[in-house]
């Protein structure tokens, strides 16, 4: 079993994060992370049409270790600064080279290209819903291309250099095998399937930025249980997370993390990430949502900050 | 300036960079200082940003690999940080390489010397092989030294983690000589045992203070092996016959004892030899079973590190070191660089200016490879 372990977001991180920093609420963090990471999914799945069928395994390693490279990100930079599309497009790209499974620029850039323009007829068309989505791809003599290559080489050095060359991710799956085994439940693959899902949709949230693989793991494993109404020795002095080296209050707000991303959201909330892919939207919804005084006063901050180091 | 770029700042304030050392594809090496205690240190400055396809592979993998290995004879990360469009990456100063030692002929190599490097090479390679490493580009010239002798494995451009089995590797990895008989057979399905077959010809070449297997070509190099080790057959390594690469040989080379080349060799030194230059992979030595091989055990002990023979360049930059600031040596063991002395008279001094520039230079110099493999 993987002994190894990955650096994690340090409490001042975590308590104040860049975005948050900048006036950009809790909620709309953890949507905007989990539309990016939504993102770099779709992604991922797209590209695996049309690389070679060697690497598709390969592959998903990479859309996992692109999407916690994404989530750590984001506890060292602000949203404001870097768009969540461009970011992502990064992580992934990096991500791809990580796992030995390099993916060409252009193949990448297209498919963001394709993703965006996506997200954004998704909006245009709330009055006439039934208009079919049809992709226009990228004019062979236009800047488009240009403008997300350069964006993609600025992501993934800002990653690198961001990140401190921490590119180290422990993936969970190994551990969710060994732990159901222990547990005596490899013979349901009701159970299997589900914690398996649960770690997959994890990935959308900050969970993997915050606790070692052994407690996302069991909390994958204790939503099943719950879920499926299954017993486990679960009262002081035998828990069986403690087999795992998981602490009860980690393992609770793992939980937490992983059910808040199955919060039944609004049109108008659903329709606000949609828009802030990038940072110009970003933006623009601070300037008009958050007080601009406020705001003022910590630019004047900010410079004072930075003229006097 | 937000947190990130502060802590960045105060970083790149810990080092302080001296004259550039040597230049390479994707980096440029500087020598350096840390600032708070003077220890000599090497700078490696990524290019950016000039690459079609982003941040170089290599560079990606070189930083990877080398943040989670931390050993005693694997080459050392210290820190990194950026400055406005590059990324800096501090390693460890090592004056020379193992290379250089084999070429200066005025070097005597007494049995335990060599089995010193081994072991010191073995024991790093069991370490990236336990984290599941493969290093894929063993050769002398990647194996330095440090300051007390200490051998490191260095330039992990090539390395990778062990892939999942039935996930195609490429097959185009390790310096030709080096390069085991499955690889050039384009096997693209291998394991740790490829560096092991790199370690027994660094092996054979101390003994030879010669390449042992030196092919001038991809095709040429199989003919070298078989040669010198006699054409395999189907006992000795089963299925080799259906690699992509395989072609009937015209000739079929008998088996020569090791025994005839290597003639003053003990018994124990042919047998670790033999098993690490074993056609078969799977039945090659792991790292760690050569480790605990009788060799390492026997009489002559191996030699202390600081002990061992090294090289003008090196010495006469040490002296040139001393010379221009006397601080540096509370980092190195002192007695290391006293035992040397006695060394230093027998030596015939080469121009040490031109190996200084090499000493570094050659690890990134990529315009060499094209002439010699």
């Amino acid at each position: 079993m993987s002994t190894t372990f990955y650096p994690l977001a340090s409490l001042s991180q975590i308590t104040k994060t860049p975005s948050r920093e900048d006036g950009i609420p809790l909620e709309l963090e953890e949507d905007l992370r989990a539309y990016g990471c939504k993102l770099i999914h779709e992604a991922g799945i797209l590209l695996k049409q049309y690389t070679f069928l060697l690497f598709q395994n390969r592959k998903q390693v990479a859309v996992a270790t692109a999407q916690i490279l994404f989530q750590r990100f984001w506890y060292v930079t602000s949203m404001k600064q870097f768009g969540i599309g461009d970011i992502g497009m990064g992580a992934l790209f990096l991500a791809s080279k990580l796992e030995e499974c390099p993916l060409r620029m252009r193949d990448l850039i297209n498919v963001y290209d394709l993703l965006l323009q996506h997200s954004s007829h998704t909006l245009d068309l709330s009055p006439k819903p039934d208009s079919e989505f049809k992709y226009a791809p990228m004019s062979y003599f236009g800047s488009t291309f240009y403008d997300l290559k350069d964006a993609l080489v600025v992501a993934e050095m800002q990653i690198l250099k961001r990140l401190g060359f921490n590119v180290q991710v422990v993936l969970p799956y190994g551990s969710l095998i060994n732990y159901l085994r222990v547990l005596g439940l490899t013979n349901r693959e009701d159970v299997l399937a589900r914690a398996w899902g649960y770690l997959n949709d994890a990935l959308q949230t900050p969970v993997y930025a915050l606790y070692q693989t052994p407690t996302i793991v069991c909390a994958s494993i204790y939503l099943t249980t719950r879920h499926l109404r299954l017993s486990l020795p679960s009262k002081a002095p035998y828990c069986w997370w403690d087999l795992f080296d998981a602490e009860w209050e980690d393992l609770w707000s793992v939980c937490g993390y992983i059910m808040r991303l199955y919060r039944e959201r609004t049109e108008e909330e659903r329709v606000r990430v949609k828009r802030m892919v990038n940072k110009k939207e970003v933006r623009k919804w601070l300037e008009e949502n958050v007080d601009s005084d406020a705001n003022a006063k910590q630019d004047i901050a900010r410079e004072k900050d930075s003229g006097s180091s | 300036m937000d947190a990130v770029e502060r802590e960045n700042a105060d970083r790149q304030k810990r080092w302080a960079k001296e004259q550039k050392v040597g230049e390479g594809t994707y980096a440029v090496v500087y020598r350096g200082r840390e600032v708070a205690t003077g220890r000599r240190i090497a700078i490696k400055k990524i290019k950016v940003g000039q690459f079609k396809d982003g941040l170089d592979m290599s560079a990606i993998r070189e930083v990877k690999y080398l943040r989670e290995l931390k050993h005693q004879n694997v080459i050392e990360l210290l820190d990194v940080f950026s400055s406005k469009t590059n990324l800096n990456l501090v390693l460890e100063f090592l004056d020379s390489d193992l290379e250089m030692i084999i070429k200066d002929r005025s070097l005597v190599f007494l049995p335990a010397d060599i089995k010193s490097w081994m072991a010191m090479t073995f024991r790093g390679l069991e370490f990236c092989h336990r984290n599941h490493i493969l290093h894929r580009d063993l050769k002398p010239n990647n194996l330095l030294i440090a300051s007390d002798g200490q051998l490191k494995l260095a330039d992990f451009g090539l390395a990778r983690d062990f892939a999942d089995p039935g996930h195609k590797m490429t097959c185009q990895v390790i310096t030709r000589w080096y390069r085991p008989p499955e690889l050039l057979l384009n096997s693209r399905y291998y394991g740790s045992n490829v560096d092991i077959w790199s370690v027994g010809c660094i092996f054979a070449e101390l003994m030879l203070r010669t390449p042992y297997l030196a092919g001038d070509s991809d095709i040429n190099q199989l003919d070298t092996i078989f040669r010198a080790l006699g054409t395999p057959t189907e006992q000795e390594w089963p299925g080799h016959t259906k690699l992509p690469n395989w072609h009937q040989p015209s000739t079929t080379y008998p088996k020569t004892p090791l025994r005839d080349l290597f003639t003053a060799a003990s018994a124990d030194t042919l047998s670790l030899l033999g098993k690490c230059l074993v056609y078969e992979p799977r039945k090659r030595i792991s790292a760690l079973e050569a480790l605990n091989h009788p060799y390492f055990f026997a009489i002559p002990y191996p030699t202390h590190p600081s002990k061992l023979p090294r090289c003008a360049a090196q010495l006469a930059s040490r002296a040139a070191e001393e010379a221009e600031g006397g601080d540096i040596d509370k980092m190195s063991t002192g007695p290391g660089v006293k035992a040397a002395e006695p060394n230093n008279r027998k030596r015939k001094l080469t121009s040490p200016e031109e190996f200084r520039v090499r000493s570094i230079a050659r690890k990134l110099d990529f315009t060499k490879q094209a002439n010699s493999p």
